[in-house]
């Protein structure tokens, strides 16, 4: 029965790890791009998961439809933000940091405040694939099943983006060396607002396969936005492989917590994980965080 | 200050020391939420501003301070500017050990790091029975808010004036130059760390102080309100309007920007986040340097040209 008990917690934690490797991932998009961390991306996931919400309680919008239409919302959001405002950032790049956090941190409210008018604060949730698969002593949860397997997908186009398409080469040529990829030739100021647009609608995608597991309102969003830097931490900044360690971990912590302790507890457990690492390890990450 | 700024100053600090007897209740609140939120602003324009440690989880040491004081009143049994008291100490000594441990951290790290302080404590206060869990702690009705105000208006102008030394002497050009470069200043001799933690105790200590004066004022604490984040946001953005990493810069923004808070925060709470969030992005890209900078620039231009005109 413990057994049983550890490996059901270890299957839920993993499924749910999926969808966060998908939103850290977008975050890591923009990171590697702009060398910026953005404070308004749970607000992203937030926005779509509650929108997704509303439309399967309107109109019972299948997550098919809703998906590709968030992506494609976020996607020209991502862009305008990225336009309007991120674009002016100051060159120098201590002052570019310091200047694009106090500026996400403003855009995480401002769209706190736009879900709270939009959506009011109600917490949604979407009764959407409610049964279980049994496979001997585990039942696995379709609405997890599927949010992974969606997630594994859209990573995996993303990872072929990066790695077969010119944008994907001119992302990662940006990433490695700004000064190089100038001197190639990329459209830097083109690559910066597709990669905020990316992952801005990375960040809703994965929004659209969160709400299906959790219950969200417009303030969570914090919450969102701390766990998927959790990841990125564990993993290291800008490293896409270690993304999807980091994210089990996370995921495995809030499976874990959340049935020995409460919600709201395992809602706290990405943090504290976080704060941990950063305690053995504070070198190894900080080295990260300063290229 | 000399001269004409000294005088001024004393008759504005007379007149905020000697007025509120005879304000009625609701102005006497604005002043107070006025007072409160810039000396707020200050305390979060040391660690932030000066040192460069842009912190997103101040409201910690509010909390902290707010729970402090609502425990030692209920529990206790102790005057509430005693809690307050032990609040302020509480804040600074957690703010020690924790400074030298989240300080190592930088930029996104140590913003999301205390952000998440913040966070992380909020769910403590709702699940821990001494704090009350979710409905929170009351305190006797009917206390009289002049006590509050004068607990805070002290504070407030103990902070402005770590505000003024900070600003002119050489521990403030130890952090200021740690903020520009920390390899740098450490080259040059700068104890680096002790510099920094320094700053954080001074942002923290002013919160944890203020905090026992606001539950008091409420007369309730609950986790929600008490680590609302919301207080980080109102100290970014009063403090970049003013102007970040300026003597005035807080105090301007907060003046101008304390009663638009307070009104909208409690009625329209979506109005609210939507405009100051996106007043501090509008900043940010047409006057990231606040008005503080504008004016004494527009200043000394107006008596540069006045110099001219006597020669």
């Amino acid at each position: 029965m413990h057994a049983a008990l550890i490996g059901q917690l270890t299957i839920d934690g993993l499924l749910v790890g999926g969808v966060y490797a998908l939103s850290a991932l977008g975050l890591n998009v923009i990171f590697g791009v702009m060398r910026i961390v953005n404070l308004a991306h749970g607000e992203f996931v937030i926005g779509a998961a509650l929108l997704a919400a509303v439309l399967f309680e309107r109109w019972h919008a299948n997550l098919f439809v809703v998906l590709p239409l968030a992506f494609v919302l976020a996607f020209g959001l991502g862009a305008l933000i990225q336009r309007a405002f991120l674009r002016r950032l100051p060159e120098d790049l201590a002052s570019a940091e310091t200047t694009s956090l106090l500026m996400t941190f403003g855009l995480s409210y401002f769209f706190v405040g736009a879900w709270l008018a939009f959506f009011s604060g109600n917490f949604r949730s979407v009764p959407y694939l409610t049964g279980a698969w049994t496979i001997g002593p585990f039942s696995i949860a379709q609405a997890r099943l599927v949010a992974f397997v969606a997630s594994g997908i859209i990573a995996v186009l993303l990872a072929m983006l990066l790695r077969y398409t010119a944008l994907g080469r001119s992302i990662r040529a940006t990433s490695q060396n700004l000064q190089g990829a100038l001197a190639c030739g990329v459209d830097v100021e083109r690559v910066r607002t597709l990669s905020f647009a990316l992952g801005t609608a990375i960040a809703a995608a994965s929004g659209c396969l969160l709400i299906l597991i959790f219950t969200v309102n417009p303030e969570t969003g914090a919450n969102v936005t701390l766990a998927s830097f959790a990841v990125i931490a564990l993993g290291g900044l800008g490293n896409y492989a270690g993304t999807l360690v980091g994210a089990a971990v996370i995921g495995l912590a809030v499976s874990f917590t959340g049935y020995f302790a409460t919600a709201q507890v395992a809602q706290a457990a990405p943090y504290v994980l976080f704060i941990l690492v950063l305690l053995v390890r504070p070198a190894g990450i900080l080295g990260k965080s300063g290229a | 200050m000399r001269g004409r700024a000294l005088i001024a100053f004393i008759i504005v600090v007379t007149i905020l020391a000697l007025v509120p007897p005879f304000l009625n209740g609701y102005a006497r609140s604005l002043l107070y939420i006025t007072v409160l939120y810039v000396a707020l602003a200050y305390a979060w324009n040391v660690i932030s501003g000066y040192a460069g440690y842009l912190s997103f989880g101040q409201v910690t040491f509010f909390g902290l301070g707010a729970y402090t004081t609502a425990i030692s009143v209920v529990r206790g049994h102790l005057p509430w500017w005693e809690g307050a008291l032990l609040g302020g100490l509480i804040s600074a000594a957690l703010a020690v050990p924790l400074g030298y441990l989240m300080l190592r951290l930088r930029g996104a790290f140590f913003a999301l790091g205390m952000l998440g302080l913040a966070q992380t404590l909020q769910v403590v206060a709702n699940s821990w029975q001494l704090t009350g869990g979710g409905a929170g702690l009351f305190l006797p009705p009917g206390s009289n808010a002049l006590p509050v105000y004068y607990w805070t208006l002290v504070i407030g102008l103990l902070t402005f004036a770590a505000t003024l030394f900070i600003d002119r002497s050489a521990f403030g050009l130890r952090l200021q130059a740690l903020r520009e470069d920390e390899q740098v200043a450490s080259t040059l001799g700068v104890h680096v760390t002790t510099t920094k933690v320094w700053a954080f105790v001074i942002s923290a200590i002013v919160p944890g102080l203020l905090g026992g004066g606001y539950a008091w004022y409420l007369t309730y604490v609950e986790p929600v309100s008490a680590f609302a984040t919301r207080f980080d946001l109102q100290a970014v953005a009063m403090t970049i309007l003013g102007g970040i990493g300026t003597v005035w810069g807080p105090l301007i923004g907060g003046v101008l920007m304390s009663q638009v808070s307070e009104m909208l925060a409690a009625q329209y709470p979506q109005a609210y986040l939507m405009s100051f969030g996106g007043l501090v992005v509008v900043l940010l890209v047409f006057l990231p340097r606040g008005i503080a900078p504008a004016v004494s620039a527009a200043l000394a231009r107006r008596r540069a040209r006045g110099a001219q005109g006597h020669q």
